[in-house]
């Protein structure tokens, strides 16, 4: 049966060998895509030659039985049952197999072996927070090593999203309040890419990641460099380490004075050290320790103008992850309205 | 609205007869169908909620055990009552209409509405009783109630528990019984606690057998449920759907009341009688759904 | 041809009362039924123009011509509209209340001031609707989903008009159903036995059936959605102790079956149109009849299909998976007894004819394309991608609003007593056709390549899959347009034939149904007897007269009422 299936796939007009991509189906890159397209491509095959048929005898009847004059009479046969009968029951059997397919395929997806590598993603409203063993945090990219099962464990901190990675063919819910979990085995070194597929509001859109596939070596010091970069920057320059965490603000504040969902960091940056008028009527002195709870406890001052949406980042970011936050609206005044640093201070 | 009537004036059709219909019993028949349809809906319009309770209540059984302790069991009992008794003189009023009975038919809807008044007189008592103690629906149940002193529950040497505090207590308490016990979840990791939030809350999160044991049934509750250390988590979660299960069924009655009144007005106007008593047996039937609905809602909120 | 042709008085039911309220408040089922009609499609052409709107910002990748917000407004508009202003009542409440009393030889429907005010209500739910666009709009999608619809920050204000308005609409659609179950059992005339009704009509009372049973649950959740919106109780939230996953549940427990409230109907006029224009006698009634029960049975089952990445147990998404094959099987003997019905037919390549062969070939992909995501393995990579878009539009627009634009066609001499002129009929049908599959035959791979539903825009992913996206985006873009085209060419040949059009004949097609024997269009009162009936199927007592140029009774052969005192 697997090779009947292997082999209807590998017809030229549908399918490229992997891992490029096919006409119908994207590039297999894990385990369970091979298993997957054979029952795709099972079910296109079986769905093509009954749609040839219906298609063929209508089309058939249509010229054969065409009216040409109006008095023709027709025959009077009004059914025939074990004719009926045997268009009732083929297709019968063949759901039946299909049934079958998919159920055997849809236990593959969702056994993880037990030496999985272990990432925890937190989806909230428009990206993705990954976090590996050791306390690697990655939000434009999802690093995984090729040939070594990776189980996510995910949660969302606001409304339903879902994590879809087609090269791999695997897609879960996010769903806040209870955890849920996906399992995959890269089988192909590489970029893909990585969709929410459930609707989640504005930037539902823009909210993907990259998912970067390396051999193990690789993948091992892609981790490091994860959980080092930031220390390798010194101390004064802080805000460039900055400039490369605000990827995670950029959804709702801009860098030129516009009005996002959140207010612009260029009027956080000039209103340093003055008042800001909060939404409850209150003001606040702009300072390190009122961006920091900002991003911490970002309901508790709501600037005016603006509603409570922005999530917490509570445990997402390492202190001297805030700290470089802080510096970067500080010293927003070294970079351009593009968020590049200006010549003098490279 | 009438003019298919003046077009087609058949002269052997009753005043109430469509123009449609062939006769008298084709009509009857197919207005009791129709009837029998609509009720139907109401089923399974008052059937979801039924899933709802179900489902949560195979979910939360503690917040069912907690909650029907707040309620009167004596009040729901005399609503039983009143509106058994009201489907009775229902019943009878359909039959003085097919006797022709015109004030026996009179009294007996006119008791019916009283019933039905009585029913919502002492829905207005529960009610009132649940606002003025805070013990309310979703967010505002964490709320104090607005008036103290007239609270019978309220104490004013109690502090308040709210959802964080109840929330820290239960999970001390589970840990303390978790220990010794080896970890159940025993995961190759080689990090640090995940950066992900325990969901202490919402359906997969939380283990509510050691609530339940602790729960004692039958112990009438003299605790205001805000002060109460033993309060289930998500206790509103019980008064959500006793309010929207009784909200819904008190506004049929209420809109069975207007029913009754109709067929009040016309009976006193000598409209029914043995050849046509249509309307008094469909507001009949109408009138036995609502008080079967409640008669599923009695024990389900107050006695199990 | 003459006893039941014609009124005494010679009126029809468009000139025998004259003015807006003798319209407005009639309770003429056929003038109930036309009001239907012309808002149903007022409500397409408006759902079409978003619809437009969606393709034109999907040109290019960067998507330019809306922001993301107006985007996902329209999208939810779009989808709103189709499902519950359209589709749901096309069918049943415009072609049904027309054609279902006639068909039966009855006057009226079982409760004639009723089936007015569901169309007061349709068209109130219709006004409140537009009230969701004036207090904040709307974009939750069509389906509502919670905690997104429930949290006030992230949805926009429309959203307790909108649940209004859908349970409204809900009632409306309900006191139809109703109307149309008892008709059917009440008002059958002598010797239209249950398998001597055409098939349409058994169509209709499986749908009735559906949208009496399930639209009160929609009722229900619609209710709790807005009670949790406005008083934020926490039954769908989480973070009170809710659970978001309860309200799918509901939500396709209604909208599942609604599906068929959708398809089912669509499949009674094919039945009708591909018999009546191959002039032969329907294959297998029983089988066809059964079928129709069937599919509203197992409709009911089998909505955890729509939630196979919800997180619900693995155990239940095999269940819901087997069960929902089980439905595929009365839509495969459908499309097989069709084709039975057209060899050794006569078939007239007329209008209705080519809507209904466009049907079976438009609903064979949407149905065998169900195949792949009845298939647990194959719907994880599909859900939520364009593959169900391209599915959902074969089975809902493809099969069910062109069935209902064939129905119409089929009728069209009935309701407004003028022939439409018959080359453009089939120019625009055909347009339609290639439209349709230009439009969303390329959406199947852009969902199977990965392309999710829903996106304002797709520049934000790596180049090759943008460039894949955008190739078919743009042949799907393309497609819209033909539609758009085909569809205001049949607008407008329709206008036109209201004014201009030749008279029809009673019988133009050769019909045997009841609806054939009374005028057209038909008097006020249907029929001045109840006619008897005989088996609607059989057209060999039927000849075409050339002078009426239509159809009909042989004279050599007696009439059913005859036939006993002959």
């Amino acid at each position: 049966m697997t090779m009947l299936m292997n082999l209807l796939y590998q017809t030229p007009f549908l399918a490229t060998a992997a891992p490029r991509r096919g006409f119908w189906m994207p590039e297999q890159a894990s385990t369970v895509s091979g298993e997957i397209d054979s029952i795709f491509m099972a079910i296109t095959w079986i769905s093509i030659f009954f749609f040839v048929l219906i298609v063929i005898l209508m089309g058939y009847f249509m010229v054969k039985y065409r009216r040409v004059e109006n008095h023709k009479t027709t025959s009077s046969v009004t059914h025939n049952t074990p004719l009926e009968l045997t268009w009732t029951i083929i297709p019968l059997i063949i759901v039946i197999v299909i049934f079958y397919m998919g159920m055997t395929g849809y236990i593959s997806l969702r056994s993880v072996p037990v030496d999985a590598y272990e990432i925890d993603v937190t989806a909230q409203k428009w990206g993705w927070t990954f976090e590996h063993p050791g306390g690697a945090i990655e939000t434009e990219t999802l690093t995984i090593p090729k040939g070594r099962p990776v189980r996510l464990t995910m949660a969302s901190q606001d409304v339903i999203h879902s994590l879809f990675i087609p090269a791999f063919r695997v897609k879960q819910d996010v769903v806040p309040g209870r955890y849920t979990y996906l399992w995959f085995e890269a089988s192909e070194t590489g970029r893909y890419d990585l969709f929410c597929t459930e609707y989640c509001g504005t930037g539902h859109a823009t909210m993907g990641a990259v998912v970067e596939v390396y051999e193990e070596d690789e993948f091992k010091q892609k981790i490091d460099e994860l959980l080092r970069w930031i220390e390798d920057i010194e101390d004064d320059r802080l805000f460039v380490a900055g400039k490369r965490l605000y990827n995670r603000c950029v959804q709702c504040h801009s860098l030129d004075g516009s009005p996002g969902i959140g207010p612009s960091f260029r009027e956080t940056h000039e209103l340093w050290g003055e008042q800001r008028r909060l939404a409850d009527g209150r003001t606040v002195t702009v300072d390190e320790n009122y961006v920091k709870e900002s991003i911490i406890y970002p309901a508790q001052d709501i600037t005016e103008g603006y509603g409570n949406l922005m999530p917490s980042f509570r445990g997402q970011l390492r202190e001297r992850e805030l700290r470089a936050l802080v510096q970067f609206i500080r010293h927003l005044d070294r970079f351009d309205d593009e968020g590049n640093l200006l010549e003098e201070w490279q | 609205m009438s003019h298919s009537h003046e077009q087609h004036g058949h002269g052997d059709h009753p005043e109430h007869l469509g123009h449609h219909w062939d006769n008298v019993q084709q009509q009857f028949e197919a207005s009791k169908l129709g009837m029998w349809l609509f009720l139907a809906t109401e089923v399974l319009l008052f059937g979801g909620l039924f899933v709802a309770y179900a489902v949560w209540r195979g979910n939360n059984p503690e917040l069912y055990a907690y909650g029907s302790e707040y309620l009167d069991v004596t009040m729901g009992a005399i609503n039983t009552t009143i509106l058994i008794l009201s489907s009775l003189t229902m019943a009878m009023a359909v039959t003085y209409a097919q006797l022709n009975r015109q004030t026996a038919l009179l009294v007996c809807l006119i008791l019916t509405f009283l019933g039905a008044c009585g029913f919502m007189i002492v829905k207005y008592f529960e009610y009132a009783d649940k606002i003025q103690e805070g013990i309310l629906p979703g967010a505002a149940f964490y709320e104090p109630p607005a008036n103290l002193e007239a609270s019978k529950y309220w104490n004013p040497d109690l502090p308040i528990i709210d959802r964080e505090t109840l929330l820290a207590l239960r999970i001390q308490e589970a840990e303390r019984e978790r220990e010794g016990r080896p970890a159940q979840i025993d995961r190759p990791r080689f990090g640090e606690v995940s950066s992900v939030a325990p969901a202490a809350v919402g359906p997969a999160g939380f283990d509510p057998d050691a609530v339940r044991a602790r729960h004692v049934r039958g112990e009438k509750s003299n605790v205001h449920p805000l002060q109460d250390p033993n309060r289930p988590i998500n206790a509103h979660m019980f008064f959500n759907i006793y309010f929207m299960m009784t909200g819904l069924h008190g506004i049929h009655v209420l809109v069975g009341m207007i029913v009754i009144g109709w067929l009040i007005y016309r009976a006193a106007l000598g409209h029914f009688g043995s050849d046509y008593f249509t309307p008094v047996d469909l507001g009949g039937l109408y009138w036995h759904i609502v008080d079967l609905i409640w008669i599923f809602l009695f024990p389900l909120f107050y006695l199990i | 041809m003459s006893t039941l042709s014609t009124h005494p008085s010679g009126t029809n039911y468009l000139n025998h009362t004259r003015g807006i309220m003798s319209w407005i408040f009639t309770l003429d089922h056929k003038r109930i039924g036309m009001m239907y009609l012309f808002s149903v499609l007022l409500s397409f052409f408006a759902g079409g123009m978003l619809a437009v709107l969606i393709r034109l910002q999907l040109w290019t990748p960067e998507a330019s011509l809306f922001t993301q917000d107006q985007y996902n407004q329209i999208f939810t508009l779009h989808g709103a509209i189709m499902v519950f202003l359209v589709i749901i009542p096309s069918i049943p409440a415009a072609l049904g209340n027309f054609v279902l009393p006639i068909m039966l030889g009855a006057k009226d429907v079982a409760f004639p001031r009723l089936n007015l005010f569901s169309y007061h209500l349709w068209v109130f739910g219709a006004l409140v609707f537009l009230l969701a666009l004036f207090t904040g709009g709307l974009d939750t999608g069509w389906t509502f989903y919670t905690p997104y619809s429930t949290d006030t920050d992230s949805a926009m204000g429309g959203v307790i008009p909108a649940l209004t308005a859908v349970f409204i609409l809900g009632f409306s659609s309900i006191f139809t159903g109703m109307n149309f179950i008892v008709t059917i059992h009440r008002l059958r005339p002598p010797g239209m036995t249950w398998f001597r009704m055409p098939l349409f009509l058994w169509a209709i009372y499986a749908t009735a059936i559906i949208q009496v049973l399930a639209t009160p649950v929609l009722g229900i959740t619609l209710m709790l959605l807005a009670v949790e919106r406005a008083f934020g109780i926490g039954i769908f939230d989480p973070a009170l102790g809710g659970d978001p996953v309860l309200y799918q549940h509901f939500f396709w427990f209604y909208s599942h079956p609604a599906v068929y409230i959708m398809i089912l109907p669509a499949m009674g006029i094919i039945s009708e149109l591909i018999s009546v224009h191959s002039h032969k006698h329907i294959f297998g009634y029983k089988f066809i009849a059964f079928s129709s029960i069937a599919i509203a049975i197992f409709g009911f089952l089998v909505w955890g299909h729509h939630m196979f990445t919800s997180g619900q147990s693995a155990l239940m998404n095999v269940i819901f998976s087997a069960i929902t094959f089980s439905v595929s099987i009365p839509s495969a003997i459908k499309v097989f007894n069709w084709l039975a019905t057209m060899y050794k037919g006569s078939i007239s390549l007329n209008t209705p004819m080519l809507y209904a062969l466009s049907f079976i070939f438009i609903f064979s992909i949407g149905g065998l394309t169900g195949l792949h995501l009845g298939t647990l393995a194959t719907d994880i990579h599909l859900h939520d991608t364009y593959f169900v878009v391209a599915h959902f539009h074969y089975v809902m627009m493809g099969s069910a609003l062109l069935a209902m634009i064939g129905g119409m066609h089929h009728w069209w001499p009935k309701m407004t007593g003028k022939m439409y002129n018959e080359f453009w009929g089939r120019i625009g049908c055909g347009l339609v056709f290639l439209g349709f599959n230009l439009t969303f035959f390329p959406q199947f791979m852009l969902g199977s390549q990965g392309m999710p539903r829903r996106y304002a825009q797709y520049d934000d992913y790596l180049p090759e899959t943008v460039q894949l996206f955008e190739f078919y985006h743009q042949l799907s873009t393309i497609g819209s347009l033909v539609m758009a085209v085909g569809f205001f060419l049949t607008a407008g040949y329709l206008l036109h034939s209201i004014f201009f059009g030749k008279r029809a004949p009673a019988n133009p097609w050769g019909g045997r149904s009841l609806e054939w024997q009374c005028a057209s269009p038909p008097p006020h009162d249907n029929f001045a007897e109840t006619p008897t009936v005989g088996d609607c199927y059989d057209f060999s007592v039927l000849e075409w007269n050339e002078q009426e140029q239509g159809y009909t009774w042989r004279e050599d052969v007696p009439r059913p009422g005859e036939e006993r005192t002959a």
